[in-house]
């Protein structure tokens, strides 16, 4: 099968290492996403896929055939850019025909062809219209058509959606994995939308530096990050860093400082063998975590804290609540099925125990760089923050 | 009620805004009519009067047409049109690369660029014309260099050749052709030609059927910015031309410095020239209003 393999593949722009010895197997058939922050190297490789940059180093196969120095216009891949790139000359319909005239099918093949295309993608009745005429969702169907009639083995999609509006990014969202489902080639998807990664893909690769530096099912990278990178840039997360104060069998005990002389325990399970002593960082994500008025009941297997509210932000689906716990503050998020179970909803300053199971609070064998919080009150402050450092590292 | 008080309301602004533009545009209007309509309507009016030696007599006459229908000019405007459209094809071939080079180059190297284009426009033409004259002589620079470098052994007879006329329009003509080009490939989305690419069109089918149709608007424009003065091209054919080769614009001065002058011939080959120039411009306006009307999709 046409599976898409990259071996030790690497592109510098002046120096700057802009994919890193990247190694990746993307199976045929496979819908799959590469998500990191702008300037992690996720377009590069994808341009070097289509052919418009030529790798440094490393090989890109598809099958057995290396075409990594192949000329675009003899790959079997075809590519939607992100601003579609319609030819604003030609209808709709000479759009769609235009890898087909090219290659000089015969006309009534063309025909067939193209309408057969716009009635996939929805388009049919817009065929003599010119781009300008058409609102950005159907630049989008054209732009999906143009690029299926050529028959590639690999579509490539760079951030296929990013010009489009909330509502239609969603809808588009399931007309392309309809389109994947219809017709069965392996789709390459490259976008900085944590969301539109996780719903869409067979797999997603989180990118960061020019390296992959986790790749798996959408849940796997959420459940299980494997850096505090994933556990950031994927979802929100509280991270707590501790010392491995006891390991028994597969569970550790972390003793973590508050922040103002005091500790508290973290149980957690883990995949890796640690020793004792060793500095770990448990990432939590805010919906594990329950919070309530009362001392929960149930104590075995849980983890269970003492804090007071600082912040609440009421966000439609849930509630965000920022806790204080001794100087860290917790993230957590409600769901609102609970508050009408609660007499009287919690309020600001409110002292509330936090608890979850010992099976949610996950790993990570690293630490926070110093400077940066191990737990702070806004995270995408220190998303910000770890931006503005990539830039100054002149990204 | 509402609704026809903000129509009120509408219209008087829209009469303010009129009276505006009127009071604005006046000026440039009055130069037009003063300047270039009056003298125009004069020319036409000689054109239907009879010669005399120095002047002309005010009796209507057709003659002169009758000559230009004839054919009698025949060669000269068949010259004259050679011309222009040699230059427009020569300026257009070797303005396109510049053009595109310059809106490809990074943005102040672009501006370096496009200002040496422009710095041959700050030295008087007859200068420039002159240089030319210096630089083609027999004796002169060109021939010089050539022969101590032994490259050729007698002098190249260049100067007083349609091939230096053709030479020196081309020099002069190329901004007006090399700058519209550039303004219109400044803006062609050049991801275009990588869409292109990707959809199995190599660097000559990208350039013909995505680059060559977006840049049509500015092949249009500096086409007529150089064939319009070429054809009515009097000053490089004089100057650097060979005198057996006569245009049109030269057979128009002939006629009204040699004695006995003509007056109405001259007029009417003025004016025949400028039909032909507004036949062309209304041709192209055709094709012009087809293509934009194409492109909103108004013609099915």
């Amino acid at each position: 099968m046409a599976d898409i393999r990259l071996e030790n593949l690497s592109k510098d722009f002046d120096g700057f290492l802009a994919v890193d010895d990247v190694n990746l197997t993307i199976r045929s058939g496979e819908l799959f996403s590469f998500l990191g922050p702008s300037g992690c190297g996720k377009t590069t490789l994808l341009r070097m896929i289509a052919g418009f940059e030529i790798p440094r180093g490393g090989r890109i196969m598809i099958g057995d055939q290396d075409i990594s120095e192949l000329p675009p216009y003899k790959r079997p891949v075809n590519t939607i850019f992100q601003n579609y790139s319609l030819f604003p000359h030609m209808t709709v319909y000479d759009n769609v025909a235009f890898a087909l005239r090219i290659r000089k099918s015969p006309k009534s093949q063309i025909r067939d062809q193209v309408r057969n295309m716009l009635a996939l993608v929805k388009m049919g009745d817009q065929a003599q219209k010119y781009p300008a005429q058409i609102s950005g969702g159907q630049k989008q169907r054209i732009a999906i058509a143009r690029a299926l009639i050529n028959n590639p083995k690999v579509l490539l999609l760079d951030e296929p959606l990013a010009a489009l509006d909330l509502k239609l990014r969603q809808h588009m969202l399931i007309e392309l994995m309809n389109i994947h489902d219809a017709v069965g080639i392996t789709f390459i998807y490259v976008t900085h939308d944590q969301g539109e990664a996780m719903s869409i893909s067979d797999r997603v690769a989180v990118m960061e530096n020019g390296r992959i530096v986790q790749h798996g099912p959408p849940d796997d990278i959420y459940e299980r990050p494997a850096s505090i990178f994933s556990a950031y840039f994927i979802g929100e997360t509280n991270l707590i860093t501790g010392e491995v104060m006891g390991i028994e069998d597969e569970y550790v005990q972390l003793r973590c400082p508050m922040g103002n002389g005091e500790f508290f325990e973290i149980d957690s399970t883990v995949h890796f063998a640690p020793t004792l002593g060793r500095q770990l960082t448990v990432s939590l994500r805010p919906e594990k975590i329950a919070i309530s008025r009362s001392k929960p009941r149930a104590q075995e297997d849980f983890n269970i804290l003492r804090g007071t509210i600082e912040d609440i932000l009421y966000l439609g689906t849930h509630t965000q609540y920022i806790v204080k716990v001794g100087e860290l503050r917790f993230r957590v998020f409600s769901q609102h099925k609970r508050v009408y179970f609660d007499e009287k909803a919690l309020d600001w300053e409110e002292p509330v125990w936090l608890f979850w199971h010992d099976t949610d609070s996950w790993l990570i064998d690293e630490v926070p760089e110093s400077g940066s919080p191990s737990l702070s009150h806004d995270v995408t402050n220190v998303y910000q923050r770890w931006v503005k450092r990539q830039q100054s590292n002149g990204i | 009620m509402e609704s026809l008080r903000s129509r009120n309301l509408e219209a008087a602004n829209l009469r303010r805004q009129n009276l505006a533009s009127h009071i604005l545009t006046a000026p440039a209007l009055l130069w037009l009519l003063l300047f270039f309509l009056v003298p125009y309507l004069i020319v036409l009016i000689y054109s239907f009067l009879t010669p005399d030696i120095y002047d002309i007599r005010f009796i209507f006459s057709l003659e002169a047409y009758r000559q230009v229908s004839a054919g009698t000019y025949l060669k000269p405007f068949f010259l004259s049109f050679r011309l222009a459209v040699f230059t427009t094809l020569a300026c257009l071939v070797l303005g396109f690369p510049v053009a595109y080079l310059i809106a490809r180059a990074r943005e102040r190297v672009q501006n370096t660029l496009l200002v040496m284009i422009i710095i041959p426009f700050w030295t008087n033409l007859i200068i420039r014309i002159f240089s030319w004259r210096i630089f083609l002589a027999s004796e002169g620079v060109l021939n010089d260099v050539l022969l101590r470098l032994h490259l050729i052994r007698s002098p190249l007879e260049i100067m007083r050749t349609d091939f230096a006329v053709i030479l020196v329009m081309v020099y002069v003509y190329l901004p007006y052709m090399i700058l519209p080009l550039y303004s219109v490939l400044q803006k062609l989305d050049f991801t275009l030609l990588h869409a292109a690419m990707d959809l199995g069109a190599n660097e000559v089918k990208a350039f013909f059927r995505i680059t060559l149709p977006l840049a049509m608007e500015g092949i249009f424009a500096g086409s007529l910015l150089v064939f319009i003065p070429a054809l009515g091209a009097y000053l490089i054919p004089q100057l650097v031309g060979n005198q057996q080769t006569l245009y049109v614009g030269q057979v128009i001065t002939y006629k009204i410095k040699n004695i006995p002058r003509n007056w109405p011939m001259a007029s009417a080959l003025s004016f025949t020239l400028l039909l032909l120039v507004a036949l062309l411009l209304f041709l192209m306006y055709l094709a012009w209003r087809r293509r934009v009307l194409t492109k909103r999709g108004e013609y099915e």
